[in-house]
């Protein structure tokens, strides 16, 4: 699977949960900061993460040190490597 | 010396009109709120004949609140959240003086959300609660109306919700009144919202007080103080009123709408269920008491009435021992439907406009008054007539009653 495939589908947790433009979701973008979501959003995003990736996700304690879009796609870039099932079930739903 | 409290604004969500101005056109003009929902047949044990008074919100309009504030937001709440804004825009207060401490925010509903409570059961009921928003339980709490309204607004004075049923937005009006009587703040946004959702229409079908007679047709239904009433209809929608003390208002130069003059609420410490016309008479004597006013000065009784074949009867007989057959009384549930926790704010919105447009709404469907309501003057057609003072009526479940008295300016 590429990482634009894994990119996509991680966008759109974003656009789906949190109305952002796609144009502006790039990996540089800061979570907090530069895409104004907060603690209570954090919340929203794992829950929409573990639905994609059909994994649980909320005591991931490398998903608490994420601070940007690209440390996001680095972070399931390795899960998805961890688990190769993964790629077959994102490829199919793409 | 007493302080002088104002109306200097109202804004409102409705089934009939996104403004008070629009509400009343659309009641003077006859219009109904009542519908089929078709929609809720099957949440309703298979019932064919589900009615309404639904608002319909376009798309847009939904999302003009931004998603931040939006995502704790049930239907009540986001009502309520339009109206807010309306009256933002109306009384143009600026953000240094809704973020000053001396601006509150007192809102509620009968049940926070009941559509967001239905969902986060069957979430738990699917086992899928785990997948639901973090903000669901902001959504249900019962002050989520009010909190809503004030983080939206950065509003950081009083945050109170007298979460009473149907009398809930009359009492935040009237607990507003107190405020300011206090001097706790300047001005509070005040009043309430509500929404119509299946389990709220069960559970007054359980109480068989919900209006379901096949021989009307859907906007025939609701039919305060009629023979024939045999219910109410549910309704919703959201109103917010800028009550303020005159000398704030004078000090930024703003024109106020109508003056509060009197207010009381009280309970039966009977029955849970309804209200008794001893205790209706009593609410409405100690709002007049602190009016300082007889019942011969008021011009214009705005009734509670919600055409349950008890409710009605209670007030009728309250009203008919103060005022007997001298003051025009009439309820606007008739074309409104009852919008529960709402009521008494939207209703009281449009006073104002009766206020200004020297004209008192009928009752609508009122064929033949039942025996039990009879020798009150329930008025039939709009009433050319400028009423200087109204006496307002909010009566709930909880033995509830609240009584606003308002006064042109």
């Amino acid at each position: 699977m590429t990482r634009e495939i894994l990119i996509e589908h991680i966008n759109k947790v974003f656009v789906d949960k949190f109305e952002l433009d796609p144009a502006i979701l790039t990996p540089e973008k800061r979570i907090f900061e530069d895409l104004e979501l907060d603690s209570l959003d954090i919340v929203d995003l794992v829950t929409g993460l573990q639905h994609t990736f059909g994994i649980p996700l909320r005591d991931n304690k490398e998903l608490l040190q994420i601070r940007t879009l690209g440390d996001i796609y680095n972070l399931f870039e390795k899960i998805v490597q961890e688990h190769p099932e993964l790629e077959e079930k994102l490829t199919k739903e793409q | 010396m007493k302080q002088r409290v104002v109306i200097t604004g109202a804004g409102v969500t409705s089934a009939l009109g996104f403004s008070r101005q629009e509400l009343f056109q659309a009641l003077l003009a006859g219009r109904s709120a009542v519908k089929l929902r078709p929609d809720w047949t099957e949440q309703m044990q298979g019932n064919p004949r589900v009615v309404a008074a639904s608002v319909e919100l376009p798309e847009e309009q939904i999302k003009s609140i931004k998603r931040h504030y939006r995502r704790s937001m049930g239907p009540s709440s986001l009502f309520a959240a339009l109206a807010a804004r309306q009256l933002i825009a109306e009384t143009g207060l600026t953000q240094e003086e809704l973020s000053s401490g001396r601006i509150g925010c007192i809102a509620s509903s009968t049940l926070g959300s009941p559509t967001e409570t239905y969902a986060a059961a069957m979430a738990i009921v699917n086992n899928s609660f785990y997948d639901q928003s973090a903000c669901q339980f902001f959504k249900i709490v019962s002050h989520s109306t009010a909190f809503n309204v004030a983080n939206m607004l950065g509003i950081n004075g009083v945050q109170l919700s007298p979460c009473s049923a149907c009398a809930s937005s009359l009492q935040s009006i009237g607990l507003a009144y107190e405020q300011l009587l206090l001097g706790r703040q300047d001005l509070i946004l005040a009043g309430g919202s509500d929404e119509v959702a299946p389990i709220v229409l069960e559970s007054f079908r359980l109480l068989h007080a919900l209006g379901e007679e096949p021989g009307f047709a859907p906007e025939e239904i609701s039919r305060p103080f009629d023979a024939k009433r045999c219910g109410l209809v549910c309704g919703e929608g959201a109103a917010l009123l800028a009550v303020e003390t005159l000398e704030h208002t004078i000090a930024r130069g703003a024109k106020p709408l109508a003056e509060i003059i009197g207010y009381a609420t009280s309970c039966t410490g009977a029955q849970i269920s309804q209200s008794d016309s001893a205790s209706i008479v009593r609410c409405m004597k100690l709002a007049l008491e602190d009016a300082g006013l007889a019942p011969q000065e008021v011009d214009y009784v705005s009734a509670h009435a919600t055409s349950t074949v008890a409710g009605d009867r209670e007030e009728a007989t309250a009203i008919r021992e103060l005022f007997g057959d001298a003051v025009p009384v009439s309820s606007l549930k008739g074309q409104l439907g009852h919008t529960l926790g709402a009521s008494g704010a939207l209703e009281t919105a449009v006073l104002l406009e009766m206020f200004s447009q020297g004209l008192i709404l009928p009752n609508t469907n009122l064929t033949a008054p039942s025996e039990e309501c009879a020798g009150l003057n329930l008025i039939r057609k709009p009433l050319e007539r400028s009423p200087n003072i109204i006496l307002k009526n909010c009566i709930a479940f909880g033995g509830v009653n609240a009584t606003l008295i308002i006064k042109k300016i």
